[in-house]
């Protein structure tokens, strides 16, 4: 990362241990970028650097008062990893319009909003104590920010074993669900053609209360935890 | 975490912080993530194996009103959030999958993705018994079915 250097040192030894796996994997790359399976029949052909890398799409073609032009960037009929970063290219605006957006309701407190909408009905819900708002929030955004965030609950005695249980069924269901959807998921959006942009997030946000109802029972019914 | 915003901050810094964030997640997560499923799906493609998986899987995934091919989308997004939607976007592109496919599979593969990472982010952080990781999986999974019978109704009633 950074301004370092991308090539790595390698120390070479005069007596190294080599695994099957290394010459297997040698004799794959040399044939794999040697172009002989290029024109290779059918299957044999996908063990070809080219045919992987494939194509970018063509423009189409203007003749006088006929053809078709593509409709971006990236044009028609593209195949493999050059079609793939041309396409990802053209998801960037999305991404980084939806997370910007996201910031800016999270500026004006949007977030704090919904926790305190949230928190009286966690109990109810799922069974968990208001106190644990502030985390469910967090772990919208980020996983790793909602693990470290419960177990401190715990450590603090704010939350039973029963209940930490409950709840990482809850977060670990779609992880990070706002975060994912909005950067992630933005790329499939234009492509849902009409299916209003909300209706998935709702649908995620059930079935995760769903999934730490299950949980509940389960913990409460078979395993019978008492913590 | 979350409400870090400080509030020495305008609402313009506020976004641009953020879209510098979703340039980050495009560039070093969302474009080696989609070109990894692109070659995957021209290796599947070039193997005939994509036909093959179409033919087994098609009438589990025609419960949700999906093809076959699908199943790719739900065993890449498993493995990575990123890579499911790589691979929905890769079969779109080809024509495999449509727009009410597209939405009736977005839900199901965030609520079913990056199982193997969370584990260890979110699971293994908070200190969860091991015990109930199979469960927890299971869950998972089970929300994932139920989100694609659900959108698929919603797909076909054509409300929304």
């Amino acid at each position: 990362m950074g301004n370092k250097s991308q090539e790595q040192p390698i120390l070479f030894e005069d007596d190294v241990k080599v695994g099957i796996a290394g010459y297997v994997s040698l004799i794959f790359a040399i044939l794999f970028f040697s172009g002989l399976f290029q024109k290779a029949p059918g299957a044999w052909s996908a063990f070809d650097f080219t045919n992987l890398c494939g194509n970018f799409g063509s423009l189409g073609e203007l003749a006088d008062g006929a053809g078709e032009l593509a409709s971006n960037f990236r044009g028609i009929g593209g195949v493999g990893a050059k079609d793939g970063f041309l396409f990802a290219l053209t998801l960037f605006p999305g991404v980084i319009f939806a997370l910007g957006v996201v910031k800016v309701v999270e500026y004006y407190g949007g977030l704090r909003a919904a926790q305190r909408l949230l928190t009286p009905l966690l109990r109810p819900l799922m069974g968990i104590p208001g106190i644990t708002g502030l985390t469910l929030i967090a772990s919208l955004q980020s996983t790793d920010a909602g693990g470290s965030m419960t177990k401190a609950l715990r450590e603090n005695n704010l939350i039973t074993e029963k209940e930490k249980t409950i709840f990482c069924a809850f977060q670990f269901s779609a992880g990070a669900t706002i975060t994912n959807y909005f950067s992630s998921g933005a790329a499939l959006f234009p492509m849902m053609e009409g299916t209003l942009l909300i209706i998935p997030l709702i649908v995620m946000f059930v079935c995760k209360v769903l999934g730490a109802n299950l949980m509940r029972i389960y913990l409460n019914k078979v395993a019978m935890e008492d913590e | 975490m979350g409400e870090n915003t400080k509030k020495n901050k305008t609402a313009i810094e506020a976004f641009i912080e953020g879209a510098r964030n979703g340039y980050h997640t495009s560039m070093n997560f969302m474009t080696p993530n989609v070109v990894f499923a692109f070659v995957l799906i021209q290796v599947l493609k070039l193997t005939g194996l994509l036909d093959i998986i179409g033919k087994i899987f098609s009438p589990v995934m025609g419960i949700f009103g999906l093809p076959g091919v699908a199943a790719t989308v739900l065993i890449s997004a498993w493995l990575s959030t990123g890579g499911g939607i790589g691979a929905a976007a890769s079969l779109y592109a080809a024509g495999s999958l449509t727009g009410p496919h597209i939405s009736i599979l977005l839900p199901a593969i965030i609520l079913m993705g990056s199982q193997i990472q969370y584990m260890g982010r979110l699971l293994g952080v908070a200190e969860v018994k091991t015990k109930y990781y199979p469960h927890l999986f299971g869950i998972c999974i089970l929300n994932a079915l139920i989100a694609m019978l659900v959108m698929n109704a919603v797909v076909r009633s054509g409300v929304f």
